[in-house]
């Protein structure tokens, strides 16, 4: 194909739970970074995890020397009487310099498009906008730039979606992946009392216990059982989407979704002809080992994208590092159907 | 048919040679490198906030000792104990010692390790959580650990990287690119 008509390359947007995280996402090729602010504001609010103002600024920093953009989640819905507390994070990112928001709250859109006019604002998956008329709405409204769409759509449905919006799009295209519709499921809520879309965690550390019983891995959140894994059997996450459990005529699976990484590293080529600008990485919970080989691997496999070549096989090369040892590519492909 | 080893773990022979040491040196060594660590650097114990007195206990399972951690910062206290004795703890992480030495620097990722089942945890998980993400961040080498800078640190820590590498491909530990590469 000639080089002119080749449309832009993907814009690999990376994980960094740690200013640590962050250096290794730089380090190892990504283009943009994401990351949020050690409270409720953002959806990966986790004990030990996350950024202080000032390690936000010397993260910006180091990112913006090597080229790269730093991007700020605070995407959690601001808690009633307690909007300060979105706002002030709005305020400590565009003082650190972030290249952009990821923002879904409608009170927090309106405070950074009405203060801080000069930011690029993102739309996060936890507002789960994936209709033309939704993506409209807060074009119009607060002027948002990207919208990351929630991860419910097939390719054809996405490259339908992007001849109907003017913005830009993100899809994640690795790591975990949430079955139900990302800001409005109540699943972690019911079982801890914590809702993960206004304190940030889903299946909150402090509500999970494992134990082994009759030589199985049991896995319970906010004491219900939701999984046990036999000795070798891989594990997941501790979240009731990912549990298994038993029907009333005795059948016993994962009912909702089964414990599997998101993994669209052979669907790029489609994503990119489908009009996605950016893809992303999930994993701000995850160690920098974990971010350093993933970004690593998917720097490499836009670049082929980008040269219309064909990707290396980077399932196996990830695979020890997904969810139950296994992945899928989930919505996009919708073979169930 | 005898139970295959651990991935990464230690010949019981190593175990066998162990098991008489005097624990207590170690204790006092170990304490007074993360105390000092605490010193130079406080920012890595600030993660840990309302954790810092929350005791973890830290096993390798192919030794047949425990490491008992307060994560206090300057304060901080490490025991070596028999595992049984470590039922202060409020959580537990287990692994065999090469695995943890990989966690510790960051060679692993702590959650692919859970899903694999080579790391087993139990007890209060936010504590682990909490004490495995502030790990992670701390970008920990050897050297640091106990104090040496310059061109010595560079060649202990050179030194004990190659030594590294080559016990994981030995005792065939989960395979990692950052654990392999040389």
């Amino acid at each position: 194909m000639d080089a002119s008509l080749r449309p832009d390359p993907l814009e690999l947007v990376c994980p960094a739970g740690t200013p640590a995280a962050l250096r290794a996402a730089v380090d190892a090729g990504a283009h943009s970074v994401y990351c949020g602010f050690r409270d409720e504001t953002n959806a990966r609010n986790f004990p030990g995890l996350n950024f202080s103002p000032e390690e936000l600024e010397a993260g910006v920093a180091y990112a913006h020397a090597r080229g790269v953009k730093v991007l700020v989640a605070i995407n959690t819905f601001a808690r009633p009487g307690a909007v300060e507390v979105w706002r002030d994070s709005v305020d400590a990112a565009a003082i650190a310099g972030a290249d952009a928001l990821i923002l879904a709250d409608l009170a927090v859109l309106d405070h950074a498009a009405a203060h801080h006019p000069e930011l690029r604002l993102h739309l996060s998956v936890q507002a789960a906008a994936g209709t033309p008329e939704a993506i409209h709405f807060y074009t119009e409204t607060f002027g948002i730039k990207r919208v990351v769409l929630p991860r419910v759509l097939s390719v054809e449905e996405i490259a339908r979606l992007n001849r109907e919006v003017a913005i830009e799009t993100e899809v994640f295209v690795f790591g975990g992946l949430c079955v139900m519709a990302e800001g409005r499921c109540l699943l972690s809520s019911y079982a801890t009392g914590k809702s993960p879309n206004r304190v940030g965690v889903c299946s909150p550390p402090s509500h999970v216990t494992y134990g082994d019983e009759d030589g199985c891995l049991t896995a319970r959140l906010g004491g219900f059982t939701i999984d046990r894994y036999g000795a070798d059997e891989p594990a997941g996450y501790p979240t009731l989407c990912k549990g298994r459990f038993r029907t009333d005529n005795d059948y016993e699976d994962h009912l909702f979704g089964d414990p599997l990484s998101l993994n669209a590293a052979t669907l790029l080529s489609g994503l990119q002809a489908a009009g996605v600008k950016a893809v992303k990485i999930e994993g701000r919970q995850r160690g920098k080992a974990y971010t350093a080989q993933v970004v690593r691997a998917f720097r490499r496999a836009v670049e082929l994208v980008a040269q219309n070549r064909a990707t290396d096989d980077i399932q196996a090369l990830l695979a020890p590092l997904s969810e139950g040892g296994g992945d899928t590519t989930g919505a996009y492909q919708k073979t169930w159907r | 048919m005898p139970r295959a080893l651990p991935r990464g773990a230690l010949p019981a022979a190593i175990g066998t040679v162990v098991r008489p040491l005097p624990r207590l040196p170690l204790a006092i060594a170990l304490t007074l490198a993360i105390r000092g660590l605490a010193r130079r650097r406080p920012e890595l114990f600030e993660r840990l906030r309302s954790f810092s007195e929350r005791p973890v206990a830290v096993v390798p399972t192919d030794l047949p000792i425990a490491f008992l951690i307060v994560p206090a910062g300057a304060d901080a206290i490490v025991e070596v104990v028999h595992p049984d004795d470590a039922g202060d703890a409020v959580a537990t992480a287990r692994a065999p010692l090469l695995v943890l030495l990989g966690l510790l620097d960051g060679t692993y990722d702590g959650d692919a390790l859970f899903f694999s089942r080579d790391l087993s945890i139990d007890g209060e998980t936010d504590a682990v959580v909490a004490l495995r993400n502030a790990l992670d961040d701390a970008e920990l080498t050897p050297a640091e650990l106990i104090g040496v800078d310059g061109a010595l640190g560079r060649v202990f820590e050179r030194a004990v990287g190659d030594a590294l590498r080559v016990a994981w491909r030995l005792a065939g530990a989960p395979a990692t690119s950052m654990a392999t590469e040389s």
